[in-house]
């Protein structure tokens, strides 16, 4: 290990984050590799080995011989500090390397409010920021995730985005790569040639021009690349990559569990999720195949405890098969099985069983609305009577706390829905007092509202975001209709962030500025209270020129160029609208299983038919 | 519960593993190897492990002490190869082995503390230390839990059963034999006394290295 790192390791807060060498780390003959990839998560080491899509494609590339890929996660403030003042530069997990000296750099961009980091990140490794200060071949900046389908914000930082699944286009740009490399190939031509891969959208070969209102006026092709890069999916589940043995941290991080993902995509629809269209098609991985790995990671990491993740795992069709099947193994082992995304409508006494036999802890339903009408109005198929039938049976099986999450100021909300939110709550604590067993341990019903942030890619996407003395006028509504309830607590997500996040998830290249003056400013862990700080965006967006409430609170025309028109997750936009309209009818779309609404994500499977 | 003993090596980058933490690597560790091992009672049973005299993080070992309780079918012997295997890089088992003694028995730590001078040692260091650690007595104010003014005085003299001095071209070695408990000394409070009294030799760094653990006759504790 580095000396100047040993003698700083000691003055920084947990310092494991920093070291490596957990078990299953992979570390690799430097010898006998000719290809460095740095795989970056913009955020703190806890949660950064927490994501799944990452430890995928750390073990995927690690089997490849000659390439290794290492981890790199965002150094917390005392350790950004410490590494400034010892001139330590950003380095990977597995060799102590700085970074800068790799092939390849890619960022994983799960949420908006991380941008700032990867600038930081980019900057601590000794790099310029801008693509274009960056004249050599390597590193190449890469990124996916998430917020790849409208990265416009970060377009002049990174080379090239990644769209949708990476398990196989990620050694395809590896392969360009090296060819590039050996061959002596410009930056220039690289990227070209990395244009015509299908799912690789390079920002720099695309002119966007604006009218005068700030509005998209043309994003014009250049060299003949694609004029729209649709996403890359992974067709077959079960015989695609899973990481069964993965890295054990030796700290504790936000999943310290074994995470099995038992599909992607989801067949709900709901009008305002930005993963359940980004994700489709569904793709179900089968039951025995999970129940291997699902064993087979347990074995190897010790963990004593399966999450089984999806975006809704209760609709996974063999999900009572499933959980028996690995019962049969955890319960002599004292391993738990918990199910972290379920629908209120679908939690049945089956399942509940399955899941109290280890262990019981809060449950979480999400209904989203307070009404049925708003419910349909955002395709969220929920029936209150199934939630109200699914909370007795948790009550009536010893459960003695559930949370229910919700959003202000979804389209065609009024403040019958807000306060719609308190009638149901109170149902729910109606529901206790009728089926509880024993009411002496009292119960805890905890009702949180966050403030609706439209994204891009959804139904919702022309949609405004409400302003926000109308957002907190109607928490001021829901929190004094619930005073009185002492059995149920009310929790309101803070405006500011929401606002920064409706700006960037819908926001244009001209952003890019603003997150550069706002990091040249400090800004860093924006999703992190201890960091943000409002007004320097406030700031950032004036010395810029900007108005945020242009990308936050402004209702688009039909058909406004969106910065986000190259990407395509396969979803159309006519699909989109249609769905807008059926909100502002209060009219639902049936999920994928009963009936195929014609999204167009069929056309990514052999044969054009979902049968998630 | 703890008829069994690992000796183990902590060093590298394990050095930065918290003492909870490698409670927790230990627990799966002994899952992963596949050697089952006694667990608590009651509700929430989890697998026993419990390890002797937390060592400070930073600092290396080669003598720390795990305790466990090995079920049937698995012969000590293959404990050390088959955990090293399931271990984090940096933690290394020496040995399994039934424990004889208990744990009070082992009444005094010796450690290794090395003060780093990139430029060499400064004149006088070494004979500074020394006397440091001949005076009579050397009271300190250390952070506690209990007192209510979060701070307590020690005297450190006493808890220093032996030491010898060292001078190299650009470290001062000091190896010294302290008590383990009730109450122990931190080595750390050598150093913080040093830097006190002679700021001006004040190392660049300090590194800390428990080499044996030694019962009240300064015979090897296991
Ligand atoms: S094509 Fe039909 S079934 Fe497939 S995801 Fe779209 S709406 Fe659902």
């Amino acid at each position: 290990m580095n000396r100047t790192l040993e003698r700083i390791l000691p003055k920084v807060q947990k310092p494991a984050r920093y070291t490596g060498g957990e078990y299953n780390a992979v570390v690799k003959d430097k010898d006998r590799v000719d290809t460095r990839f740095a795989l970056c998560f913009p955020d703190t080491y806890e949660i950064g080995m927490s994501n799944l899509g990452c430890r995928i494609l750390y073990g995927l590339m690690n089997e490849q011989e000659g390439l290794w890929c290492e981890r790199v996660y965002a150094p917390w403030g005392d350790m950004e500090a410490e590494m400034r003042k010892e001139g330590i530069l950003l380095y990977g997990l597995e060799s102590g390397d700085p970074i800068a000296d790799f092939d390849i750099i890619g960022f994983s961009l799960g949420y908006e409010m991380a941008y700032t980091n990867v600038l930081n990140m980019l900057d601590l490794a000794g790099l310029p920021l801008r693509a274009a200060d960056r004249k050599d071949l390597a590193p190449l900046v890469v990124a996916g995730g998430t917020c790849c389908y409208n990265p416009e914000p970060l377009a002049p930082f990174v080379d090239f985005f990644v769209l949708g699944e990476g398990e196989e286009v990620t050694l395809e740009y590896i392969e360009l790569y090296k060819k590039a490399r050996d061959e002596e190939w410009t930056k220039a031509e690289l990227l070209r040639e990395a244009a015509k891969i299908p799912g690789i959208y390079v920002p720099s070969l695309y002119d966007v021009t604006y009218n005068v209102d700030g509005t998209v006026a043309a994003i014009t092709p250049l060299d003949g690349v694609p004029a729209t890069v649709t996403k890359r999916v992974v067709e077959d589940m079960t015989q695609s990559y899973f990481p069964a043995k993965t890295i054990i941290p030796s700290t504790e991080i936000v999943h310290d569990r074994v995470m099995l993902e038992l599909f992607r995509g989801c067949i709900r629809g709901c009008r305002f999720c930005q993963a359940g269209y980004a994700y489709r098609p569904v793709r179900c991985r089968d039951a025995k195949k999970l129940g291997e790995l699902g064993r087979e990671a347990c074995l190897d990491s010790g963990y004593q405890e399966i999450t089984l993740s999806s975006l809704s795992s209760t609709d996974y069709p063999g999900l009572v098969d499933l959980c028996d099947d690995l019962l049969d193994f955890c319960q002599p082992r004292n391993i738990s099985l918990s199910l972290p995304s379920m629908r209120a409508d679908t939690f049945s006494m089956n399942l509940m069983e399955r899941l109290q036999k280890v262990r019981k802890g809060g449950l979480t339903f999400a209904p989203e609305a307070g009404t049925q009408r708003l419910r349909d109005a955002i395709n969220k198929n929920l029936k209150e009577e199934d939630l109200l039938q699914s909370v007795r049976t948790a009550f009536s099986g010893g459960w003695n706390g559930v949370k229910l999450y919700f959003m202000l100021g979804l389209p065609t909300e009024t403040d019958e829905d807000v306060l719609g939110i308190a009638d149901l709550a109170r149902k729910v604590y109606f529901a206790w007092k009728e089926c509880a067993p024993n009411k002496a341990r009292g119960v805890r019903i905890t009702v949180s509202t966050s403030w609706f942030v439209p994204k891009p890619h959804t139904a919702f996407q022309w949609e405004a975001q409400i302003p926000v003395e109308e957002y907190q006028r109607r928490v001021n509504l829901l929190r004094d209709a619930l005073k009185r309830d002492k059995s149920i607590t009310y929790n309101w997500h803070d405006p500011e962030t929401s606002y920064m996040e409706a700006i960037f998830s819908r926001g244009d290249r001209r952003l890019a500025d603003v997150l550069e003056w706002a990091w040249e400013h400090g800004a860093k862990f924006d999703s992190w209270s201890e960091y943000f700080d409002f007004q320097r965006w406030m700031d950032a967006l004036a010395a810029c020129g900007l108005d945020g409430d242009f990308y936050a609170h402004r209702v688009r025309e039909k058909d406004e160029v969106f910065p986000w028109s190259v990407p395509s997750v396969g979803v159309s936009r006519e699909f989109l609208w249609r769905e807008r309209e059926l909100c502002y009818a209060s009219q639902t779309t049936p999920d994928c299983r009963t009936r195929c609404s014609g999204c167009g994500a069929n056309k990514f499977l052999e044969g054009g038919v979902c049968n998630g | 519960m703890a008829e069994h003993r690992l000796l183990f090596s902590k060093s590298g980058r394990a050095r930065y593993i918290s003492h909870l933490d490698l409670m927790r690597t230990f627990q799966r560790a002994f899952f992963r190897a596949g050697i089952p091992i006694k667990h608590t009672e009651g509700f929430n049973p989890h697998a026993f492990v419990s390890i002797a005299l937390p060592l400070s993080v930073g600092y290396s070992s080669e003598c720390e002490l795990l305790e466990f309780g090995l079920l049937d079918g698995v012969r000590e012997e293959e404990v050390p190869a088959r955990m090293n295997a399931a271990l984090p890089e940096g933690i290394v088992i020496h040995e399994c082995y039934k424990a004889l003694r208990p744990i009070k028995a082992l009444t005094h730590l010796n450690y290794i503390i090395t003060f780093d001078y990139e430029t060499g040692v400064p004149d006088g260091a070494e004979t500074a230390l020394k006397e440091l650690l001949s005076r009579e007595s050397l009271v300190v104010t250390k952070k506690s839990k209990k007192a209510k003014s979060g701070f307590t005085e020690v005297d450190l003299i006493p808890l220093i059963k032996s030491w010898t001095v060292e001078g190299r071209r650009d470290t001062l070695v000091a190896d010294v034999v302290l008590a383990a408990q009730n109450p122990g000394l931190n080595p750390e409070l050598i150093r913080a006394a040093f830097c006190e009294e002679f700021p001006q030799f004040a190392p660049g760094f300090v590194s800390f290295h428990r080499r044996e653990t030694l019962d009240g006759d300064g015979k090897v504790f296991r």
